[in-house]
């Protein structure tokens, strides 16, 4: 932006910002526009604007096609051409856009927005979707994590206890699916969820349901697929730390004449809360980033951040939004990792070696 | 490390012999591809004696606007989206097409842009699985017509192409349909008649779900792309293809800028257009020609009833200009509806 219109956003900087601009922004406008267009760097600069204001990019164009033709003052052939050039709004749109950095974007992801005189506001409610997204992710995420942690911590003590031969056949029962395709698995999820799979036929069969239940494009899918995924990276860390667990301390408890209740209480499971903790964060790091899943046995209302951030990157080629986005998704991850740590007293994913 | 090192030292010799690579074409994959390989690419080769090597994206152009960026082009012609490839012309992603080397006379109207010369069409419309519902809706105002025809139907997720529909559902004619989109109103009304019919609406982001969706019965009616519903009739399964729902768009080849080998990229570009391979190619898939020639050829399209260019009259074609200038700003409220 500040390279393709330097000569504009020079005589903007001079513009007090009421009424017009003066002539020398409107003759430097149309001059550096055809020269973008002829040069094929129009693209940055069109792109930027029509995110911030629909229309520009087309407005843009239509000058820089008829600039060649057009002749001073500039002042009144421009608006002549189309009258957003006589509205101080769409100079202030060009003016504020010419910095080197901008706000927007990360504005824009949390549906917030700046009015052509730089107030900061929220986007009309139409417009509205990041902040709902971010509390989705976070919140899925949560429930993920926390079922995995819930579901895995039996696997993981059970794998601890088994002897030799049996631990590493049990073990390979959870590695085999954790080295299989996340969209192999979701997509069985796909075909057992379906409305003639053979849940539903299941269903109806026993007498559960009287028609086939919608399971396919539901949060529940979601949870369901998602959670069954990520349970062997949940598993693996505590498998981990449990069985480098001395066995003794429980006889030692025992001996000391603790119920085995108690001595499981208040012995075995803090002394396997690193690999809960490590587990966990595990889980919940690679729920956040989850879109695979979601987009294949969700719904609408179930898409996550991650799915945005691919899409801005790859098709809609706004790799502002798409930072803008990853920005904040870090710092939600950062912030949940963070806090995990502070409850958990210490007890960090490095403390697996204990 | 010393491992490392040498392997850091062979890659930096190595490089300079991937500055004279081969030309590289890169299009969508799967069987068309590996047709085009047979009937476009290797009869290229053996016409001027140039190597050509093939590969596949997924139609994603981030990766192309990286590799100019940085300078590093590895990819000379692809096979590109219209508005991506509009888009890329304006930022000086893609070359401007040689009208020297390429004949700019035998495309169909819309096939010649500046940097790209049109390559096969593509398009979506409704269909439904006749087993399971024998009648069904035949234009969108009976799609949106729940009470006549009830069930459940999938469109894509995303602006593009649905609110077209949902406007042709509401009853604005075709032709009209992209002049109304471009006021606010047009636009109240296009997510109006969407929240009309929502509790019926489920939407795909990948084009063999609507298939799928079908398949498994999830959903009554879909819209999904037409050459994919096409293969599925040819192999053997009972859907209807309704082609008064039909709306389409051109791909395109063009030559990505920088690239060392664009002078072969625009031979190759003319060669891959030419009747005689794309005729060749229409033998082994029935995709959509852009030239003229094949395209109203009466043989070929005798012999593909089910291919877009018997069809295309009925249809609408997407507004790429009008997705370039309000696609921004209507994707982003699609998926705030979406998530409404």
């Amino acid at each position: 932006m500040a390279e393709t219109l330097p000569r504009t956003r020079a005589a903007l900087a001079a513009w007090d910002g009421r009424d017009l601009p003066p002539e020398a922004a409107f003759a430097a406008l149309a001059d550096e526009l055809a020269a973008a267009l002829e040069e094929r760097r129009i693209g940055d600069v069109s792109q930027r604007l029509n995110f911030e204001q629909p229309g520009m990019r087309a407005l843009l164009l239509r000058t820089a096609r008829a600039a060649p033709r057009l002749a001073a003052p500039y002042a009144q052939t421009l608006p002549a051409l189309d009258a957003r050039w006589s509205e101080a709004e769409t100079w202030k749109l060009i003016r504020r856009a010419g910095g080197p950095t901008t706000s927007l974007y990360l504005l824009r992801a949390v549906d917030m927005t700046r009015t052509p005189d730089g107030e900061i506001r929220a986007v009309a409610p139409d417009q509205a979707v990041f902040v709902t997204l971010f509390l989705r992710t976070l919140w899925v995420s949560l429930i993920v994590t926390v079922a995995c942690v819930v579901l895995g911590w039996p696997v993981a003590a059970a794998i601890a206890a088994l002897r030799p031969p049996w631990s590493s056949a049990a073990l390979l029962l959870v590695l085999v699916p954790f080295w299989s395709s996340v969209m192999v698995r979701s997509t069985a999820w796909f075909a057992l969820l379906q409305r003639e799979g053979p849940i539903n036929d299941a269903l109806l069969l026993l007498g559960l349901a009287d028609a086939p239940l919608q399971l396919v494009g539901t949060r529940f899918a979601v949870l369901l697929a998602t959670i069954h995924v990520l349970l062997p990276v949940a598993i693996l860390p505590m498998v981990g730390v449990m069985t480098r667990l001395d066995r003794r301390h429980l006889q030692a408890a025992a001996s000391l004449g603790a119920s085995p209740w108690l001595a499981f209480r208040r012995v075995w499971l803090p002394l396997s809360l690193p690999g809960v903790a490590a587990g966990g964060a595990m889980t919940f790091l690679l729920a956040v980033g989850f879109y695979i899943t979601p987009a294949l046995v969700g719904g609408e209302r179930d898409q996550l951040v991650a799915w945005f951030i691919a899409q801005f990157l790859n098709r809609d080629v706004n790799w502002g939004m798409s930072a803008a986005l990853s920005v904040y998704l870090l710092a939600m991850a950062g912030a949940v990792i963070a806090l995990l740590r502070v409850l958990t007293g210490g007890v960090t994913p490095a403390g697996v070696r204990a | 490390m010393i491992r490392v090192l040498t392997l850091l030292a062979a890659l930096a010799v190595a490089t300079p012999a991937l500055a004279q690579r081969e030309l590289t074409v890169v299009a969508g994959g799967g069987q068309l591809q590996d047709h085009m390989r047979r009937t476009l690419f290797e009869t290229f080769t053996r016409a001027t004696g140039v190597p050509v090597r093939d590969s596949s994206y997924d139609y994603n152009v981030g990766p192309i606007r990286a590799m100019v960026q940085a300078r590093n082009v590895t990819w000379d012609v692809v096979l590109v989206e219209a508005p991506d490839l509009i888009r890329g012309c304006e930022d000086g992603i893609f070359e401007r097409i040689d009208w020297s080397v390429v004949n700019r006379a035998k495309f169909l109207g819309g096939g010649a842009e500046t940097c790209g010369a049109g390559a096969i069409g593509w398009g979506v419309s409704v269909f439904r699985d006749l087993n399971r519902n024998p009648t069904g809706p035949s234009n969108w105002q009976e799609f949106w017509d729940t009470q006549r025809f009830p069930g459940r139907r999938t469109l894509r997720r995303g602006a593009r192409m649905t609110l077209e529909i949902a406007l042709m559902g509401d009853g604005v004619p075709a032709a009209e349909v992209y002049r109304v989109l471009a006021t606010p109103a047009g636009q109240q009304r296009a997510f109006a008649a969407l929240d009309r019919i929502r509790p019926s609406l489920h939407f795909w982001t990948g084009g063999q779900q609507p298939l799928e969706l079908v398949n498994a019965g999830e959903v009554a009616f879909a819209v999904g792309f037409v050459g994919r519903t096409a293969n599925a009739i040819r192999g053997g399964a009972r859907l209807d293809l309704n082609w008064d729902t039909l709306l389409f768009s051109y791909d395109y080849w063009a030559v990505v800028r920088g690239s060392p080998n664009a002078a072969n990229g625009m031979r190759l570009i003319e060669h891959m257009t030419n009747p005689a391979p794309l005729r060749a190619l229409t033998e082994l898939w029935p995709i959509n020609p852009v030239t003229a020639e094949v395209a109203n050829d009466p043989a070929v399209r005798a012999r593909n009833p089910l291919m877009m260019s018997n069809h295309q009259d009925r249809g609408l074609r997407i507004d790429t200009e009008f997705w370039l200038d309000q696609g921004p700003d209507l994707e982003q409220r699609f998926a705030a509806w979406l998530n409404r």
